[in-house]
């Protein structure tokens, strides 16, 4: 009996670690409104099941914190998004500092694997070469149609279906930038953005145009 | 006089780099890439070859993606809309829909606003939606403008 007594409360110590690092997001309820796996069917919040592969750990620290709108016409599967009577992007939860930086922490391990890394060693975009991409970011491939983007005045425009990426330098992973424009599929099954078939140069340019938008820039 | 040609000048440079509302020239180095032009030298069947029916997954492709800008009822009127520098279309006004044939719908939709001479706000769905998609769109927008190509 006593036997049995020391394995259990030695199993207790031994798990103890793995299941107060995996509660905070189970404990939150996380999964009520997100995906933590592809498996689950569609929430109405964004998808986490690839958190540590899109997001940067300090923006997510700072927006559990402080939820901002990035989905100004709410989540696609959301019945108001159509109607622009979406409320689900200014309903998120805030959280303590504390419990913010470890549901960061914990959102950081939620990976894909065998995710390749797009974007290792690009040399900066030359004036000139920002110039064209920005070009094509807004009239060949229209992305300002429906995500909120900077302009060269520094000025916040463009539509609003799509996530805004005016702060995706800051909130974005580049590499799952660049992945995502490379096979969205991998990531979600039905999205409402076209699909393009984009040279990889062009495709990493525009992830580098992406990543310069932030919000220290807007003027 | 001055202000004149500063607001002229100004009225250009927007048409330049936002969605220009005037006829653009057509500019085939810009159009996106599609999977029919990289992967295949066939020609490409603007007209449909078979009658083509609108379904109920015509019209959820319609909502799905379309509306984004068109509206829900097509008039133009989706929740991008106005952020946009030129309005998306009213698909329910005949007086101009009936002066674009449906190989121009067709090819607005597969190529982008550019490739038929107008608003860069359009994107290319070529490699979104098959061909027979985009006819049975073609065919869902004039219900919903109730005209033909004069």
């Amino acid at each position: 009996m006593k036997k049995i007594l020391y394995l259990l409360m030695g199993g207790w110590f031994l798990c103890s670690p793995m299941l107060s690092s995996a509660s905070l997001i189970q404990e939150k309820k996380c999964s009520e409104c997100h995906r933590l796996s592809q498996e689950s069917d569609k929430k109405k919040g964004p998808d986490l099941f690839y958190a540590g592969n899109k997001f940067q750990a300090s923006w997510l620290q700072q927006y559990l914190q402080n939820p901002v709108t990035i989905r100004y016409a709410g989540g696609i599967q959301d019945p108001g998004f159509l109607k622009g009577t979406s409320e689900s992007s200014q309903n998120h939860p805030i959280l303590s500092t504390k419990d913010a930086e470890k549901i960061a922490q914990e959102l950081m391990a939620i990976t894909l694997p065998d995710l390749p890394d797009e974007v290792n060693s690009l040399d900066p975009l030359t004036k000139g070469q920002k110039a064209k991409i920005k070009y094509q970011f807004e009239r060949t491939f229209s992305c300002i149609s429906c995500h909120q983007s900077l302009n060269l005045a520094g000025k916040v425009r463009g539509g609003i279906s799509g996530p805004s990426l005016v702060n995706a330098g800051n909130r974005l992973q580049a590499s799952w930038v660049a992945n995502w424009l490379k096979s969205p599929n991998t990531f979600s099954d039905k999205s409402r953005m076209p699909i393009y078939e984009i040279e990889d140069e062009t495709r990493l340019q525009l992830t580098q145009f992406i990543m310069i938008l932030k919000n220290e820039n807007i003027r | 006089m001055k202000i004149f040609l500063i607001v002229f000048i100004f009225a250009i440079a927007i048409g330049m780099t936002a969605c220009g509302d005037k006829p653009v020239e057509i500019n085939t180095a810009g159009k996106p890439p599609l999977k029919a032009e990289s992967h295949s030298s066939a020609p490409i069947a603007t007209v449909a070859t078979e009658p083509v029916v609108v379904t109920a997954k015509t019209r959820e492709t319609y909502q799905w993606y379309c509306a984004q800008c068109h509206g829900t009822k097509g008039k133009g009127d989706g929740i991008n809309a106005k952020f946009l520098t030129v309005p998306p279309r009213n698909h329910t006004k005949a007086e101009y829909l009936e002066t674009r044939t449906d190989e121009q719908f067709f090819e607005a939709i597969k190529f982008g606003g550019l490739s038929v001479g107008r608003a860069p706000c359009m994107p290319a769905w070529g490699s979104t939606l098959s061909d027979s998609t985009i006819h049975e769109l073609v065919r869902y927008i004039r219900e919903l403008c109730q005209c033909e190509a004069l």
